[in-house]
C-alpha cells in the first residue's frame, strides 16, 4: 500500500457516483453476440451483490429495493481496497454479481477472466447509444461484448485563475504552445507564481494527458498486444512537461489533493490546474475564499482544434460467478438509466455522467455560483465530446502506472528525463504482461 | 571519559529518544489548525479532550473497534501463543523422546525465517480457502512464535528442576496437573517475557494485517492509523486524528513496558545466553 | 511426529481413577501425552510456517500460462527455474537490495554501537539516573514501525516540524524526504526504535557478569575503557552477535517504515526494499514472482545470518 494506492483509491471514490438520465429502458434490438451467457430470469426471488466505492450508494440501491421485491439488492461499500477486494473474492470464486470498475482496471480483470458477457440481456445490450462513445467502447472491449456498464467520467478541463491572468495582463492559453507562453510571462511578472504543478506520483492524471494528444498505448492484432506506451505522441507530451519542470515553470513538490497543494493556491501561487469533472467540488470546497476568482476552460490543446482528455470514472461490470445475469442487467441498466436513480445519485455523489441524457440533469446544466455562475459544465460537456474513442488500456495497467510513477519521480527528482519514465513504463508493460504468459511486443 | 562528558552524552540520547514522544503529546493537545501554524515544541490551545472525542467519533467511532481488534490480536494471540510455547517447550526441555533434537532445530529454524516472507504465501493460501479478510487471518499465523518456544524451554531448564516432576511422578500426578500445577507457576516470571516478546511481535507486525485485511472493522490499530495517515493529503483533518491515534494507542503500551521491566531483563538476558 | 518413541508404559493394572499409576522408576510420560504437549503448538506451526514456506517454494517454480484470444484464460504450469531467472535479472530487485545493502552497511553498526556503548556506560559507576536513561532509550520499543514511522514524518515535514524550524533558524535547509537523504530518513526511524531494546540485551548480559571478573584487572590498575573493551566486550560478544543477527533479519524485511513515509515523499518507490518489491510485484498478480521474490529474501536472509553468526564463532571461538 503506499500513496499512490491511496490516491489512486481516493481519485476513484472522488470519480465515482454516475448520474445518468435515460427515459425508459431502450428494447432497440442488439446484434446478438455468440460469446455472451444466457440471459434468463431466475425464478423466485433474487438478491444480488454490488461492490462499489460510492458513498451514498446505498441510498440509491433502497429506491430499487422497494420497487422490486423480488430482485433486492446488497449493496457493499469497498472504497477502501477496491481492487484487492475485488481480486481477493475472484480467487476465493466469491466474486459479486456486480462491481464497480475504473475504465483502466477492466482489460487487468478481464485478463483475470473476471467478467461475463452479458449481451444476451437485451435490456442492458440496447443501452449502447446512450453512453458517451469513448465510454461504450471501453466497456465492452471495442464492441467484443457487454461486460460493463458505463457510469461515470472524468473528462479533462482547465481550472483557472481569471483574477491572476487578468492581474499580469496574460491572455488565457488554448494551446499548449500558448500554455509555456503564459506560464513564462507569469513566473517572469512575479517570481513566486507558477503555472501550476506535476505530480510525479499521479499516472492516472498524466496518462489523461497522454490520452489527449491520442497516444494510443496499446493495440491489439496478428494474436498479440503491440504496446506503444513509448511513442511520438507520448513521447510529445512528456518532453513538453520535461521544458515546463526545466525552465522551473510548473512545481513539481506537490501532491495533487493534498493540503500542501491547496496552500498553494490559498496563497496565489499557482494559477491553474488541469482537473477532471469531479474535482469542481475540491476546488470550490477547500479555496472557498477565492469563489467568483476561478473559471473553468477548456484544456489547452495540441494544434488549434485538438482533442480532450478523461481522467478517471469508472463502470458497473458484471462479475463472473453471479448467478442472476438477467436480474444484474435489469438493475445495472436501471442503476445507470433511470430518471430516479440518477437524480438520487446525483445529489449524494454529484459527479459526472457517461450517459449523454445525464448530462441533460438540471443540476448539469445551470450556473455555478463559485465559479461566477459559469455553466460550467458545458465545457466538460464539450470536452466529453473531443475524447478520442480509440484509447484503450492495458492489462497490467496497475504495473505499468507504478513503474511510470517511480520513474516520473526520479525524473523529477534530477535523475532522467520524462521521457526515460515513458520507456521505463513500456518496459514494464512488456515484462509484466510477458510475466503472465500476456503475448506482447513492442509496437511501432 | 569524565563524568560530565558522559552525562552530556546520554542526555543528548535521552532527548533523542524522548523527543518524537514529546512532539506528540504537544500535538495532541492541539487544535489542527496549529499544527502547522504553531511550533511543534510548545503547547498552544489546549485541545487534548475535543481531539479525544473527534478521534472516538470520527467514522462511526472505528477507532474503538481499531483498539478491540488489536486487544483481539496481540493480547488474545500473544496469550494463546505464550500457553501452546510454553506448553511445547516445556516438553522439549523436560521429557526425554526420540526426534527431541530434530524438533528443536527445526523451530530454531523457524526463528530465523522472516514473518514478511511468510505473509504473501499465506495470503494466497488463505485466499484459497476463504480465510483472507476474516480475524483468523491475522489471529491464527500470530500465535506461532518459534523464538516463544525457544526461551520457553531454556527457562523450562532453568526455572524446573526435575526433581520436583519427578517427585509429582511419583505422587500420581498427571503430566499435564504437574505441568499446571506446579512448573507454571514456577516458570511464570518467563511466561511474562514469553508474552510480552509476543505481544510486541504482533503489536508490530503489519505486513500481516495489510496484506489480508481489508475490511476496515478488521483492521489492527497500525493498518488502521496507516490508512488514514495516507488519506490526510485529502482530509486534513485527519491529521490530529493519526496524532491522537498513535498517542492513545502506545501510551498503555509503555506504562505496561516501564511497569514490567524486570521481566524484559530477565528474558532478554536469557535469549542472549545460547 | 510418529517417531517419537518412549519407554514402554506398563499396562499391566488400569491405573486408579484420575490418576496414572506411580511408576517408581520415574519414567518419562507416555508419547500420547507428549504428542499432546507439543500439538498445540507444532500444529500452527506447520500450517501457519512450514506449509507457506513450502507453499512459497512450490510457487515459485511455477509460471502462468494463457490459453486463447487478447484476454484469454490463464493457468499455471512448472516452470523449473524461470521466475528465479527473472528475480535475477530484475534491475528493480537489485536496486532495492542494493539499497537495503547500504542501510544495513551504515545502520546496523550505527545503531548496535550506540547501544553498545550506552550498555558499557550504564554498567559504570560514571552515570546517575540510570534508571531514567535506560528507561528512555526503551521506550520507543514499545511504538510499532508504523506508529514511529508516522511520527517521524511529522518531525521531516517542512509544514509541521519543529527540527525543521530549528534547522531553518541556523540557516540550513534540510530536505529529509529528498532523493539523497530519504534513506537515511528511514534508517534513523529504525535506530530510533531499536536502539533501545539492544541496549537492554546488551545491558542484561553485563549486569550477569560476577563483579570479580573485573576486580583483579582494577587492582591491576586497568582503566574502565580497558575493562570495557577488553573485558566486558568480549564477555558479551555473543549478545552483540545476537542483535546482529537480529538487526540483519529485520533489515531485510524493511516495510513499514519506507511504505509510511512513501505515503508523504515520492522520493520512495514503490520498489524501494526488496518486500515492497515482493507487495507491488504480488499487487500485479504475478503471485509466483512474488513468491520468489519471498524465497530469495529469506534465503538471503539464513545465508547472512548464518553466516555471520559462523564467521564470528570462529573468529572469537566462541
Amino acid at each position: 500500500m503506499s500513496n499512490t494506492v491511496t490516491r489512486i483509491r481516493l481519485a476513484v471514490v472522488a470519480a465515482a457516483a454516475g448520474v445518468l438520465v435515460l427515459a425508459g429502458c431502450s428494447s432497440s434490438d442488439s446484434s446478438d453476440k455468440s460469446s455472451g451467457a444466457s440471459c434468463e430470469p431466475s425464478k423466485g426471488k433474487v438478491t444480488l451483490q454490488y461492490w462499489n466505492t460510492v458513498n451514498g450508494m446505498d441510498k440509491v440501491v433502497d429506491l430499487w429495493n422497494k420497487d422490486h421485491p423480488d430482485i433486492q439488492v446488497e449493496s457493499k461499500n469497498i472504497s477502501n481496497d477496491q481492487y484487492g477486494a475485488i481480486g481477493n473474492a475472484l480467487k476465493a470464486g466469491k466474486a459479486p454479481d456486480l462491481a464497480q470498475v475504473g475504465y483502466d482496471q477492466l482489460p487487468t480483470l478481464r485478463s483475470q477472466d473476471a467478467f461475463v458477457d452479458a449481451s444476451a440481456c437485451k435490456t442492458a445490450a440496447g443501452t449502447e447509444s446512450k453512453f458517451v462513445p469513448w465510454t461504450w467502447s471501453q466497456a465492452g472491449f471495442g464492441g467484443e461484448g457487454v461486460y460493463a456498464l458505463p457510469q461515470d467520467t472524468g473528462p479533462m478541463a482547465m481550472y483557472v485563475r481569471t483574477d491572476i491572468f487578468k492581474k499580469y495582463d496574460v491572455p488565457i492559453p488554448k494551446t499548449w504552445d500558448e500554455y509555456t507562453t503564459a506560464a513564462e510571462k507569469l513566473h517572469k511578472a512575479n517570481p513566486k507564481l507558477t503555472m501550476t504543478f506535476f505530480d510525479p506520483n499521479n499516472a492516472e492524471w498524466f496518462n489523461g494527458l497522454l490520452w489527449q494528444n491520442n497516444a494510443n498505448m496499446y493495440s491489439y492484432s496478428d494474436d498479440k498486444w503491440h504496446v506503444t506506451v513509448e511513442s511520438d505522441k507520448s513521447k510529445q507530451v512528456a518532453e513538453y512537461w520535461q521544458k515546463l519542470i526545466d525552465d522551473k515553470l510548473v512545481r513539481t513538490d506537490l501532491a495533487n489533493g493534498s493540503t500542501q497543494m491547496f496552500a498553494a493556491y490559498q496563497n496565489d501561487q499557482m494559477a491553474t490546474q488541469l482537473g477532471a469533472a469531479w474535482g469542481y467540488t475540491g476546488i470550490r470546497d477547500n479555496l472557498p475564499g477565492q469563489a467568483g476568482k476561478w473559471s473553468i476552460v477548456p484544456m489547452p490543446t495540441w494544434g488549434a482544434d485538438g482533442n480532450s482528455g478523461d481522467w478517471g470514472g469508472s463502470t458497473v461490470a458484471f462479475m463472473k460467478g453471479g448467478k442472476h445475469l438477467y436480474e444484474a442487467a435489469e438493475f445495472n441498466t436501471w442503476l445507470n438509466t433511470d430518471p430516479e436513480a440518477l437524480a438520487l445519485a446525483n445529489e449524494v455523489g454529484g459527479l459526472y455522467p457517461a450517459s449523454t441524457d445525464g448530462l441533460k440533469l438540471p443540476a448539469l446544466t445551470k450556473g455555478v455560483p463559485y465559479y461566477n455562475n459559469e455553466k460550467i459544465f458545458d465545457v466538460f460537456a464539450e470536452s466529453s465530446k473531443k475524447i478520442d474513442t480509440d484509447f484503450s488500456w492495458g492489462p497490467t495497467q496497475k504495473t505499468v502506472n507504478l513503474a511510470l510513477q517511480d520513474a516520473m519521480a526520479k525524473a523529477v527528482a534530477g535523475d532522467g528525463k520524462l521521457t526515460g519514465a515513458l520507456a521505463a513504463a513500456q518496459a514494464s508493460a512488456l515484462k509484466s504482461m510477458d510475466d503472465l504468459a500476456i503475448p506482447a511486443t513492442a509496437g511501432k | 571519559m569524565s563524568r560530565t562528558a558522559v552525562m552530556a552524552l546520554m542526555l543528548v540520547l535521552a532527548i533523542y529518544f524522548m523527543l518524537p514522544l514529546y512532539f506528540l503529546i504537544v500535538a495532541a493537545t492541539k487544535p489542527q489548525g496549529d499544527l502547522a501554524s504553531t511550533s511543534g515544541l510548545t503547547f498552544s490551545n489546549f485541545q487534548l479532550f475535543d481531539n479525544l472525542h473527534t478521534l472516538f467519533t470520527f467514522n462511526d467511532g472505528i477507532f474503538a473497534r481499531w483498539i478491540l481488534n488489536t486487544v483481539v490480536y496481540a493480547v488474545l494471540g500473544a496469550a494463546v501463543g505464550t500457553l501452546i510455547s510454553a506448553l511445547c517447550g516445556y516438553a522439549l526441555a523436560k521429557f526425554r523422546f526420540r526426534g527431541r533434537e530434530f524438533l528443536f532445530s527445526v523451530i530454531l529454524g523457524g526463528v530465523l525465517v522472516p514473518s514478511t516472507a511468510l505473509a504473501l504465501p499465506l495470503f494466497l493460501l488463505f485466499s484459497e480457502v476463504g480465510l483472507v479478510n476474516t480475524y483468523f487471518a491475522v489471529f491464527l499465523p500470530s500465535i506461532v512464535s518459534p523464538f516463544g518456544v525457544y526461551l520457553a524451554r531454556i527457562f523450562a531448564n532453568a526455572a524446573v528442576p526435575q526433581e520436583l516432576i519427578e517427585s509429582a511422578r511419583l505422587d500420581g500426578a498427571g503430566e499435564f496437573r504437574t505441568f499446571f500445577s506446579v512448573s507454571f507457576k514456577l516458570m511464570s516470571p518467563a511466561l511474562v517475557t514469553i508474552f510480552l516478546f509476543q505481544f510486541v511481535g504482533i503489536w508490530n507486525n503489519f505486513f500481516l494485517p495489510m496484506v489480508m485485511l481489508q475490511k476496515e472493522e478488521l483492521f489492527p490499530i497500525t493498518l488502521g492509523l496507516f490508512t488514514w495517515n495516507g488519506q490526510t493529503a485529502r482530509t486534513p483533518l485527519l491529521q490530529e486524528s493519526v496524532i491522537m491515534g498513535s498517542l492513545v494507542s502506545i501510551v498503555p503500551v509503555i506504562i505496561l513496558f516501564i511497569v514490567l521491566q524486570r521481566f524484559w531483563r530477565t528474558g532478554l538476558a536469557a535469549g542472549s545466553l545460547k | 511426529m510418529t517417531d517419537i518413541a518412549t519407554r514402554p508404559t506398563d499396562a499391566v493394572s488400569p491405573p486408579p481413577r484420575g490418576r496414572r499409576r506411580p511408576r517408581l522408576d520415574g519414567g518419562g510420560p507416555r508419547a500420547g501425552t507428549i504428542v499432546a504437549f507439543l500439538t498445540p503448538f507444532f500444529l500452527p506451526f506447520v500450517l501457519f510456517y512450514l506449509v507457506p514456506v513450502g507453499y512459497a517454494l512450490w510457487q515459485s517454480f511455477r509460471v502462468v500460462r494463457r490459453s486463447g484470444g487478447q484476454y484469454g484464460t490463464s493457468y499455471t504450469t512448472f516452470g523449473g527455474f524461470e521466475q528465479y531467472v527473472e528475480v535475477f535479472q530484475n534491475d528493480e530487485f537489485w536496486a532495492s537490495i542494493g539499497r537495503i545493502g547500504l542501510f544495513g552497511i551504515v545502520q546496523v553498526p550505527v545503531m548496535l554501537f550506540t547501544a553498545l556503548v550506552m550498555a558499557l556506560l550504564l554498567d559504570t559507576h560514571l552515570l546517575k539516573l540510570k534508571g531514567f536513561f535506560r528507561t528512555a532509550a526503551f521506550m520507543p520499543y514499545a511504538v510499532p514501525g508504523v506508529i514511529a514511522a508516522i511520527m517521524w514524518s511529522y518531525l521531516y515535514s517542512p509544514q509541521l516540524s519543529p527540527v525543521v524550524d530549528l534547522l531553518n533558524g541556523i540557516g540550513l535547509k534540510p530536505d529529509f524526504l529528498g532523493p539523497g537523504a530519504v534513506l537515511w530518513s528511514a534508517a534513523n526511524v529504525s535506530t530510533w526504535l531499536w536502539t533501545g531494546y539492544n541496549m537492554l540485551i546488551m545491558f542484561s548480559a553485563l549486569q550477569s557478569i560476577p563483579q570479580e571478573l573485573y576486580e583483579a584487572a582494577r587492582i591491576d590498575g586497568a582503566s574502565n575503557w580497558a575493562i570495557a573493551w577488553r573485558i566486558k566486550v568480549p564477555i558479551i560478544a555473543p549478545s552483540i552477535v545476537m542483535t546482529t543477527v537480529f538487526s540483519i533479519i529485520g533489515t531485510l524485511q524493511l516495510y513499514s517504515e519506507p511504505a509510511v513515509l512513501r505515503q508523504i515523499s515520492s522520493n520512495i518507490s514503490s520498489t524501494f526494499t526488496p518486500n515492497m518489491l515482493a507487495y507491488t510485484v504480488a499487487v500485479g498478480n504475478n503471485y509466483q514472482q512474488a513468491a520468489a521474490i519471498s524465497v530469495v529474501i529469506a534465503v538471503i536472509t539464513f545465508v547472512l545470518s548464518f553466516g555471520f553468526m559462523r564467521l564470528t564463532s570462529k573468529r572469537a571461538g566462541l
